[in-house]
């Protein structure tokens, strides 16, 4: 039985924010974590309160949020209609273990550019 | 008049700022009119004069114009329709979403972006969606200077390619369920753009190298982008009438030189001449005798020209030098001449030793044309915007694309590719240009009027994004409106013509800039006659018009200076 994750983004320009005077890279992941949801047959639904001002009205939760502790209770992330998060977008990790997904490699590996090292080496990027 | 034969539906008037796009779009279709035409003039410049030229306050919807049976006209307000635009999203949830949210959403909706969507979806709707005309029989659309004008026609493309592309299912404009309707309407845009049955294109020049130069690249930009039908008016020819006059010869002399080196790409077009007059083109009778040249005109002498000692341009270079570096801005309507000005300050500015950068946002500019070539000290450069977007959306995806998987990297790379990121691109560029100004002179020849209010308008609404931003915001950026707002940092130099119009826009324009904050360091009045000795019936009515503009400069200035009426700008 799949899940639907839902994220009430805060008032912006572009899901990847890549509009405005500067880039926040939170945005860019997150954008790239939910298409990989996605990619995995998660049903993810997005709305930016800029511009679907109605989605965040119809939900009665999200309401309540915004009605208690203002616009910085966003971006909220529901869980088949549960808030799991608050304030912040969680990571990869957690997201697939709220939607039941067995991760099949941790999303460092994906730094090709990063040989492994050892803990206590400097970082190389 | 060539471009009146068997005229379209449509018809677009654009050219170099100050070429008389407005006189000649309202001329044309105030024939249009008198001839039995149902006619919806459009102005589609944020800085429109539409209303002082037909003497009537004009809104967003269709005015009828009373000196004029069946014409009717409207502006296009960037502003105004990013307000409706705001309202539309914002008032069915008053009372519904706290109020900090809504104004979290109008805050979002104030930027660059939303502007020019905006008043694009208000022209797209006139060309593209027959029912919002369907009551006038001709479109005649006055357009902004040609950068601003081609990037507008350019939109409709490119919205269209980006919404076909785009498969991530959200984009600047909304969600991308809810635009089929919108993408119909931009593909209908931009068919009816393409459609010579049912558009022309006219290029409004001056018998000038410079504007013809400028009328003949946008003839090659249009071709590029299917414009099938374009003609060709040169406004503003000049005959001496007064041998013995060097000025009326050489004014002249210059006109005839400049149509027989006619650029190749014009030569061939439809063209219609229309005299200089010794009048301003205000107000429906003036307008009608531009193309017929009937009626009483006899203009109002009783007016000497003034005898003021104005000084010229020379004059402000001390106060300009004496930090030794700042950035000095010329800002003005299209063709007051802002980019000789800038040229000139650069050339003095180095000539005193100082090193210069010589910079433009206008995207139609060509300010190395215009110094004529390299001069020691001075190093030009020019925000292009294809160039900063390509440059822009490159450092993005080595940032912040840098961590993101594959498919992460996808959807980055395909919302930089929509058009907004080029707002977003110059707006960065013109901050790091202010920001040499702290180690150096930077001359900065502005684009015109309306496209770099919206410019200073996205500064602000950025500027307020930044304070509440958690992204990485560049220290140019950041520091960007507290510098144009100190005038020790910041020189502008207000540039106009002894005429009413440019006038009364650089007086907007004052008004405008100090809501930013930014009060004008200087009013540089170019191409005046006052300084000269003209004797051609002509000119002398046009020098004695001049007295009343340079009075109306002087009190609203702080320093005024003049520089006489050139052959050679």
């Amino acid at each position: 039985m799949s899940v639907t994750i839902q994220v009430f983004d805060p008032a912006m320009c572009c899901a990847t924010g890549v509009c405005g005077p500067s880039i926040d890279p939170e945005l860019a992941r997150i954008s790239a974590d939910l298409e990989w949801l996605r990619g995995q047959g998660v049903a993810v639904e997005r709305f930016n309160l800029s511009q679907e001002p109605g989605a965040f009205a119809g939900a009665p939760l999200v309401q309540q949020a915004l009605q208690a502790r203002g616009v910085e209770c966003l971006p909220l992330v529901l869980v088949d209609g549960r808030i799991v998060a608050e304030g912040t977008y969680p990571a990869r990790e957690t997201l697939a273990a709220l939607a039941g997904i067995v991760v099949q490699k941790p999303v460092a590996a994906a730094k090709a550019c990063c040989p492994p090292k050892a803990v206590g080496e400097p970082k190389c990027c | 008049m060539q471009h009146l034969e068997a005229t379209p539906r449509h018809l677009f008037f654009t050219g170099k700022g100050g070429v008389g796009k407005t006189s000649v779009a309202t001329a044309t279709a105030i024939a249009l009119a008198d001839g039995g035409r149902r006619v919806l003039l459009v102005s589609t410049d944020p800085a429109s004069n539409l209303d002082e030229v037909l003497g009537v306050a004009l809104g967003p919807s269709p005015t009828a114009i009373s000196a004029v049976p069946g014409l009717a006209a409207l502006n296009i307000d960037p502003e105004a329709a990013a307000h409706a635009y705001r309202e539309r999203i914002v008032a069915p949830y008053r009372g519904v979403l706290p109020a900090a949210a809504l104004r979290s959403i109008e805050e979002q909706l104030s930027g660059a972006c939303t502007v020019e969507i905006a008043a694009f979806d208000e022209f797209s709707k006139l060309l593209g969606d027959p029912a919002a005309t369907a009551e006038f029989d001709h479109v005649v659309f006055d357009t902004a200077p040609t950068g601003h004008t081609l990037r507008l026609l350019e939109l409709p493309a490119a919205w269209t390619g980006f919404l076909t592309d785009n498969v991530g299912g959200a984009s600047c404009l909304g969600p991308l369920a809810g635009l089929k309707a919108q993408q119909a309407l931009y593909a209908a845009a931009q068919r009816t753009l393409t459609d010579p049955t049912a558009t022309r294109i006219v290029l409004v020049s001056r018998a000038e190298r410079a504007s013809l130069r400028e009328a003949a690249r946008t003839a090659g930009e249009l071709h590029a982008l299917g414009v099938g039908d374009l003609s060709l008016v040169i406004n503003g020819v000049f005959a001496a009438r007064d041998l013995t006059d060097p000025i009326a010869v050489a004014l002249a002399q210059r006109g005839v030189q400049a149509l027989a080196e006619m650029p190749p790409e014009l030569a061939g077009l439809p063209r219609s001449e229309v005299a200089l007059l010794p009048f301003g083109l205000v107000g429906v009778p003036a307008l009608r005798a531009l193309f017929t040249g009937a009626g009483d005109m006899t203009p109002d002498l009783s007016q000497g020209p003034t005898t003021a000692n104005v000084p010229p341009l020379d004059a402000l270079l001390p106060e300009l030098e004496r930090r030794g570096h700042g950035v000095i801005m010329t800002m003005g309507k299209g063709g007051v001449g802002k980019t000789s000005v800038a040229v000139a300050i650069a050339v003095e500015l180095a000539r005193r030793g100082h090193p210069v950068h010589l910079t433009t946002t206008d995207p139609a500019a060509h300010v190395q044309e215009a110094l004529g070539g390299p001069v020691a000290g001075i190093r030009v450069s020019r925000i292009d915007p294809v160039a900063e977007t390509r440059a822009y959306a490159d450092e993005v995806m080595r940032t912040a694309g840098a961590p993101l998987d594959p498919a992460g990297r996808a959807l980055l790379a395909e919302d930089l590719r929509s058009p907004c990121t080029e707002e977003i691109a110059v707006f960065q560029a013109f901050a790091r240009v202010v920001d040499e100004g702290e180690a150096g002179f930077v001359v900065i020849d502005t684009a015109p009027t309306g496209h770099t209010l919206l410019l200073l308008d996205a500064t602000e609404a950025y500027h307020r994004e930044v304070e509440r931003s958690k992204g990485q915001v560049p220290e140019a950026v950041r520091a960007l409106l507290p510098r144009l707002r100190d005038p020790e940092a910041t020189r502008v130099l207000l540039v106009t013509l002894p005429e009413a119009t440019p006038v009364h826009e650089a007086a907007q324009l004052q008004k405008d800039l100090d809501r930013a904050g930014i009060r004008p360091f200087a009013w540089v009045v170019n191409q005046c006659l006052t300084p000269l000795v003209v004797t051609d019936p002509v000119l002398v009515q046009r020098r004695a018009r001049e007295a009343q503009y340079l009075g109306e400069v002087a009190s609203l200035s702080e320093r005024m200076v003049v520089i006489p009426w050139s052959a050679d700008r």
